[in-house]
This record gives C-alpha cells, structure tokens and sequence, in this order.
C-alpha cells in the first residue's frame, strides 16, 4: 500500500523528465493557428435505468428482513460549447425508489398519526420485518442537480473546471462545490490532474417508529402508538408498562449533529503508452465529517431484553420470513463516529487489441479508519461487430472486510461506543456479469426534430452477493447532438 | 525501501522509454471504447455500488457526499 502511495507521489517528478521533450515550439505554433473548438456541437445524453434488488439483511430492521427495492432513475445530461474554449455542462437526475426495508421505519400495519405522531388514529394489527409496510416512508425521490464548467487554453494542454451540485430527499439535503485542473504534457500523450471537491450536507432525519414515539412522549408508554397495545416480553407475555423492567432505547438522545460534511481531493495521472495502450492511475483522499450513521437503521443489542408487539407465538420465527406478524422494538438507532477518512487508489489499463477487440480493465484499492479494505476488478472487452454495433460484456468482482462496529442481528454489545447492523458494511464479496450492446449512427443519419442520433446502448447487469443479496440493473442511454 | 526503489526505478524507466505517440497516430487511442473513465450509461451502475458496497471513489461515483449512502 506504501509503495502505491509512493508511486502516485513520484509520478509529477517522473514526468518532469518527459516534459523537456514536450510541444516543440512548432507544436505551439501549430496549436496557436489552428484551434479546434473543444466541442463542436451541443451534445445530449439521455439515461434511463431500473434497478431492482432483494436480500434478507435490512439494515432498518436491523440486519434481518427483507431488501427488497426497486428504483426507476432517469438522467438528462447537456453539453453546450459556449465557444471555442469553453463548455458548459447541465446534469439532472431523477431517482424514484420503493423500498420495503425503508418502509419499515413503521412496520406497524394499520397506524396512522396526527402530524406530531403522537395520536394514533388506526389500530395497530401487527408488523413483521419480512413484508413491507405501508408507511410513507416506502418510497422516496432522490433529486440532483450538477452545473459544470470547463474551460481549456489555447493549446489544450491546460483545462480548468468547476461545478455546482445540490441534491434532495426527503431526509437528505446536499450542496457541493468542485475545482479542477488538468495539466496535458508530452504532446498530449501524458495527463495529470487534480480536483478538489466539497460537500455540506445535512440530515431531515427520520427514526424508527418506536423510538420517535417514545422520545415525543418521554417514554410513556401508554401513550402514542403503543395506547391499548401490549409489549411482550421475550416468553411473549404482556408486560407492565408501569414496572421497571419496561422496554426503553438504550439512548435517550438520537441524532445530535444533522450536518455531514465531506472533503474530497482527487490525483489523476494517464498516460498513452503505444499507438494502441494507455494507463491511469488515480487516487481520491476523502474526509468525512458529522452524523455518518444513518437515523432510520436499527440496532439489537445482544445483552439487552427483548420486547414485541404482534403475535407472541412468533416471535421464535422472529428471524425467518414465515413471521408476519411480530416486531421487535428497537434498542437504539445504529452509532457510528462523526469522522472518516477513504482512500481509493485506482488503475485502468486499456488496450486496443483489434480492430475488432479492445480490452478495458480497472482496479481498484480501497481503505479507511472504520477497518474497512476492499478490492474491486473489472474486465470489460468492447467487441465491434460492425461499424455501427459494439457489444459488452463485462465482469466485476468486489470484496471488501467487515467495518470494526459491524455485527450481525442481535450480535452487538450495549457497552460498544459505536454499532451498526448495516451489511453494506459487512464483509462479503460479490459478483457482478454484465452485457451491453451500442448502436452508433456515425454520419448522424437519424433525427429527432433538432436532434440527431449519435447512439443508442442498452446495459443489463446481474449482481449477486455471497450474504445473499441479488441485484438487477437495465440502463438505457441515447446520445443526440444538435449539429 | 528496497521495493519502493525498484517500484520507482522500473516505472522511471517505463516511463522515459515510452515513444511520444503523435496526433495523427491516435486513431485507435481516441476510439471511444479506449476512453479511461466509465462510460456514461454506467451512471447508474456506478451508484447502486457507491449506495450497496463500503467502498467508493476513483470510478467516476461519488466518493460519500451529495447522498446518504456509505
């Protein structure tokens, strides 16, 4: 890992050796009397994709229940040559998800609540982390917006960027801000980079049903959501709600800090190695900072009681999906520190095989302060069966090691500072097979009003975990350009 | 120490004895599938793994802001 750090530091004064034989001065010369504009035409992509995906892991019910989501994205990008130098870049996406693991928040059936959630107004019939609620929380949309700008010198060997980014939903609020320089050398055949960018974002949150209940009613529990309702002890009798051993969160403070802030800089290096290969290597160093843990997820503690509401006769298939109709409540919400700090290191390596054959392969090396490490490779061979049609196939493995305050359901301590049940921070590996097929029309023969048809592709990817989780992806991209 | 020399070393030297390609010699370079980022229909593809998985970043995803994922 040292040694790959080393490297990427080196890399600037390695090229200064390469530089002495940079652009002639009749290069510059050239460059200078003969400017291409750096995009010729305004150019629009269109993304549309569903995704699906299912597991039994649900980090709102605290690491068992179902996955189930799916989501319907869609992703307008234009590129506007303002001039010969400069190009102003308009990003919009819309993602609309269901989520059974997110309607959980209140898995009781039948509850509805006045608008400070204390009066329950339904009748409470049971919950089950397995099926999905009918709480609004089961479906969000995520809105994002990135206004980019770039512009480059005369001789393109310098380009400058920035962008503006907000994004919004319902328990999420994020602005950014972005600064980018690219330094070209050795007749364009060397690239160095660095970009900076930040983020301040800032939580709406929500908590589980449970536990919002009892903070607004300051731990009554005769009140609320749980009037008229029984508590079962772990043998599934009634409590009293009165005595002392009574359920409570283990807490009695959830979220005390809504921001999150996140500090990203980022190195590129590429170079052309031959008339047909070309590598990059690049690194990110990230800081984050604030509330990094996520209000709506659950946590069990193992040295804890436990408490229910629903069908006592269940609760020893509280684990398996025939449940339908108990819920245990939660011990806290999950803890995570207010502060992190990731490092990726990556490296494409592609080759121009054929005419007919390029091979596209990634790398990457990750690590963090929160013990997570993780390798991902993928392999992608861009097969041109004609001048028109590319296929893709495409693989991706993916592992990565256990964050230090992950365990499974149930499994956590009360003493630990910090806990989640989440096992998108669990160790696991996964799998990932994919094909893609691009049509291009290269004289742009096709048209849409003003629009001409530069391509079309289609993407399907299968995603398999071995924890367990499956996952679909079908995306479907159009490219036009306004001549 | 040892290791990172040769590292460097032999990079040194991969690096200085690459030709310098020419404009007119990149034909197979500029082909679009030779591109060293993502392409762009992978957007999507891109964040369910920034959202699913406890790494990110150097893929052209985010990297932990602008969103409540990992």
């Amino acid at each position: 890992m040292k040694i790959l750090l080393s490297l990427l530091f080196c890399i600037p004064f390695i090229l200064l050796a390469q530089t002495e034989q940079d652009t002639t001065s009749v290069n510059q010369k050239y460059s200078m009397l003969y400017k291409k504009r750096v995009l010729e035409n305004i150019e629009i992509d269109l993304l549309g994709s569903f995704y699906t995906q299912d597991g039994s892991n649900a980090a709102v019910t605290g690491g068992v229940g179902t996955e189930e989501l799916k989501d319907l994205a869609s992703n307008l990008n234009i590129s506007i040559p303002l001039n010969d130098d400069d190009v102003l870049t308009i990003d919009a996406t819309i993602s609309a998800y269901s989520s059974a693991s997110s309607s959980n928040l209140n898995p009781f059936l039948g509850t509805e609540y006045d608008d400070d959630d204390e009066r329950r107004i339904g009748t409470i019939t049971g919950g089950t982390p397995w099926v999905a609620s009918s709480g609004a929380s089961k479906e969000d949309v995520w809105k994002s917006g990135v206004l980019g700008f770039s512009h480059s010198s005369d001789d393109r060997n310098k380009i400058y960027t920035t962008n503006l980014s907000f994004a919004k939903e319902y328990d999420y609020t994020s602005f950014g801000v972005g600064l980018g320089f690219t330094k070209l050398f050795n007749q364009k055949n060397t690239e160095l980079g660095i970009s900076a960018n930040v983020y301040f974002d800032t939580w709406q949150p929500e908590y589980p049903i449970e536990l919002k209940n009892y903070m607004n009613t300051i731990g009554k529990l005769n009140t609320g959501i749980f009037s008229g309702i029984d508590i079962l002890n772990a043998s599934g009798n009634p409590i009293d709600k009165n005595s002392l051993t009574v359920w409570k969160p283990f807490n009695n403070k959830l979220i005390d800090d809504e921001k999150r802030n996140t500090y990203s800089l980022s190195l590129s290096f590429s170079q052309i190695l031959s008339k047909n290969l070309q590598v990059s290597i690049f690194a990110d160093f990230v800081i984050q900072q604030g509330w990094l843990a996520n209000p709506m997820q659950r946590v069990y503690f193992s040295d804890v009681d436990n408490f229910y509401i629903g069908n006592a006769a269940n609760i020893i298939n509280y684990t398996n999906p025939i449940n339908t109709d108990v819920f245990q409540l939660a011990d806290d919400i999950e803890r995570l520190p207010d502060s992190r700090s990731k490092v990726p290191i990556g490296m494409r390596f592609n080759y121009f095989i054929s005419e007919n054959f390029v091979l596209n392969t990634y790398y990457r090396y990750y690590f963090d302060d929160w013990g997570i490490n993780s390798h991902t490779l993928n392999i992608e061979v861009p097969i041109k069966i004609s001048e028109t049609l590319t296929l893709y196939p495409t693989y991706r493995f993916y592992n990565q090691t256990a964050s230090n305050y992950f365990a499974p359901f149930e499994q956590n301590l009360s003493t630990e500072k910090y806990y989640t049940s989440d096992y998108d921070l669990s160790k696991f590996n996964s799998n990932q097979f994919g094909f893609g097929i691009k049509y291009t029309d290269i004289f742009t023969q096709n048209h849409l009003w003003l629009l001409g048809l530069k391509n079309v592709s289609l993407n399907y990817n299968y995603y398999k975990r071995n924890s367990g989780l499956e996952a679909h992806i079908i995306s479907l991209g159009v490219k036009f350009i306004i001549e | 120490m040892k290791n990172k020399i040769i590292i460097i070393f032999v990079l040194s030297l991969f690096l200085s004895s690459c030709v310098a390609v020419k404009e007119y010699e990149k034909v197979n370079i500029n082909d679009p599938d030779m591109s060293l980022s993502d392409r762009k229909s992978k957007k999507f593809e891109t964040s369910f793994h920034v959202y699913r998985e406890g790494a990110s970043g150097v893929n052209g995803g985010k990297s932990g802001g602008g969103c409540g994922c990992n």
